[in-house]
């Protein structure tokens, strides 16, 4: 039996003597790592190696270890602890610096006005209950009005005027309000001016297009776009390009092998935006019967 | 029909589930998915696996196959990243060309940032080595050996992920006794012979892990003691695909944080706890006294206030 190996890994693994580096190993306490840059020596690599693999590690293990230690430690119930310094090593982050949120109308209107905001807090006192109240929710002070048992009607009102249902009404009307504030700050906080009009440009020959009519005689208003379809284009008889032709061809053989499903035009967009050349398809012909492209749309996008 | 649709998040717990997923300042523990392609070798299957006990509780296995080659096409890579909120893979492949293949991908902002490919020439597992194992979740030492991870791109850019995909995040503390692992990564030598250009003649590196002990030695000087504990692997070097620049320069940009916010949170809400002159963290809790009357006895359907009836009864 030879046990001489089994000695030898045991005396290296008690051995306090450590493998001499020309200079200690670089530490990055932030990642508790430690970087030993000199070269690997090809004799101990190849006659040795794992025993000098452990050799190299102890001597970094134990640089690191050093300076670890060598940080001031507050106690904690985990034992003591130390606190690295911020790593010196570029590890790249995994997304992007969160953007600053962009500051709503009021927001911008408050700074320029220099007025200063000061949160409301979610409950109000009451001073005929005595006690706190929630501002808003389950029994919220925004429903009081509409909430009490005995409501004054004054003398000019209708006699079928129902003050609780005006006041939920009322109620109901400034969180519609609210929402479509909010709506507005969102849109104008993710999309440019322009997408702004594009879209808005959109709507509006949508809305044109949902009439009886498909608005051939609905008024004009001043400086309306035009309603512009997409015209059909078609390859000259006599000057032709042959080589396009061609390569047309070979593109619906080559989609036609590799079984790809046929890419509906207009898909190559936004969820949810319109498909324009769609919506105004049917307005240069006559009648109302061409609205098919309108009518699906609602199946046609991918989910 | 507005073009603008954002994700609604219909209750508290979906929003917070969103937001958590949303750039952070000080970003938390990379998750790894570790997904096997079509046809893997019993190597790749043991390294995997290996690899997966050492990253965890910071990583996802798929069990099921997926054709997928990075270098080739990364779209399957990035919708995974995508669905699971993670930006490290390791995949794990097999062919006549490249036998036992690992690929390791980074990802940022849910695109490939950069990828190498490791072949496993030689691989003991974890099952192996009769040792004392870590504890799972606990943070290894990294070290590595070799000018060459100095010097040499290749080398750079695996000692960069390899350091992502192990170390992790930034410490900020320690406990020193809880130090239990080291993963050391050696290069082998640079053959005399061979351009430095050449990928075959690139020297293998080798993967080893091992339990640390420390003893106790004069002076306050920690002594420590290694045992094997595994993987151990024995890699060479194949494809690799560096960052783009600008994409890189994005990636480690670092966010302006005033020390003062470094203590107290790094932009994260901290409430209730400080950190006083000395350097001690000081929390602070509210109690109310506790109202006997208001104590849960016995439900009876009697006692119960309906929708309506519950004003009636306070007034």
């Amino acid at each position: 039996m030879d046990v001489s190996q089994d000695l030898a890994d045991y005396a290296a693994k008690h051995s306090s003597n450590l493998l001499a580096r020309p200079q200690p190993a670089d530490v990055d306490l932030g990642y508790l790592a430690a970087f030993d840059t000199t070269p690997t020596d090809a004799e101990l690599y190849s006659s040795s190696r794992d025993s000098h693999l452990r050799d190299l590690a102890l001597a970094s293990v134990s640089t690191l270890l050093n300076s670890l230690f060598a940080l001031p430690k507050t106690s904690s119930p985990l034992g003591p602890v130390v606190r690295p310094p911020a790593p010196t090593t570029v590890l790249p982050r995994e997304k992007p610096l969160p953007k600053p949120k962009p500051p709503t109308k009021w927001e911008r209107f408050a700074k320029e006005k220099g007025i200063s905001h000061v949160k409301k807090d979610k409950v109000v006192w009451d001073e005929e209950k005595q006690d706190w109240v929630k501002r808003w929710g389950r029994g919220g002070k925004n429903k009081e009005a509409e909430d009490q048992w005995l409501h004054e009607v004054k003398g000019g009102d209708n006699a079928d005027h129902d003050p609780a249902a005006t006041a939920r009404a009322e109620r109901k009307a400034r969180i519609a309000k609210n929402t479509a504030q909010q709506n507005a700050n969102l849109a104008s906080a993710s999309s440019s001016k322009e997408a702004r009009k594009a879209e808005l440009n959109r709507s509006m020959l949508i809305s044109k297009t949902s009439t009886a009519s498909l608005g051939k005689f609905d008024k004009k208003i001043e400086g309306e776009p035009k309603a512009r379809g997409v015209k059909r284009k078609f390859d000259g008889v006599v000057e032709h390009d042959w080589k396009d032709e061609k390569a047309k061809a070979l593109d619906v053989l080559r989609g036609v092998e590799s079984g790809e499903k046929r890419k509906v035009k207009g898909t190559a967009r936004e969820e949810g935006a319109v498909n324009v050349r769609k919506a105004v398809r049917g307005l240069g012909r006559d009648g109302p019967g061409n609205d098919r492209g309108v009518k699906g749309k609602g199946k046609k996008g991918r989910r | 029909m507005s073009m603008l649709r954002t994700i609604k998040p219909k209750n508290a717990r979906v929003k917070r589930a969103l937001e958590k997923r949303e750039p952070q300042i000080e970003e938390g523990d990379k998750t790894a998915i570790f997904v096997r392609g079509n046809s893997t070798s019993e190597r790749v299957r043991l390294a995997m696996q290996d690899l997966y006990a050492l990253k965890r509780p910071h990583a996802i296995s798929f069990s099921r196959k997926n054709d997928i080659h990075p270098f080739e096409d990364a779209s399957s890579l990035e919708f995974f990243s995508g669905k699971n909120d993670a930006s490290l893979f390791l995949t794990g492949l097999h062919s006549k060309k490249r036998p036992h293949d690992l690929i390791f991908t980074r990802m940022f902002d849910g695109k490939v940032l950069d990828m190498i490919e490791l072949g496993i020439e030689e691989i003991k597992s974890i099952k192996e080595f009769e040792s004392p194992k870590s504890s799972v979740g606990a943070r290894p030492l990294v070290v590595f050996h070799s000018d060459l991870f100095d010097t040499h791109p290749t080398y750079q850019l695996l000692k960069s992920i390899l350091l992502d995909f192990f170390g992790g995040k930034a410490v900020s503390e320690v406990p020193v006794t809880a130090v239990e692992h080291v993963i050391s990564i050696t290069a082998g030598p640079l053959a005399s012979s061979s351009s430095a250009s050449d990928s075959a003649s690139l020297p293998h590196v080798h993967f080893r892990v091992y339990t640390m002990k420390a003893l106790p030695s004069g002076g306050g000087k920690p002594r420590a003691e290694l045992v094997e504990m595994g993987p151990s692997l024995d890699l060479s070097v194949r494809r690799v695909q560096e960052a783009n620049e600008d994409t890189w320069k994005m990636a480690t940009k670092r966010p302006k944080v005033a020390k003062k916010d470094v203590e107290k949170g790094l932009g994260k809400k901290r409430k209730n706890i400080e950190t006083d002159e000395m350097g001690d963290k000081v929390g602070r809790i509210h109690l109310e006294k506790q109202d006997l009357g208001k104590l849960q006895s016995r439900k009876v359907k009697a006692f119960k206030t309906g929708k309506g009836s519950a004003k009636v009864q306070e007034d």
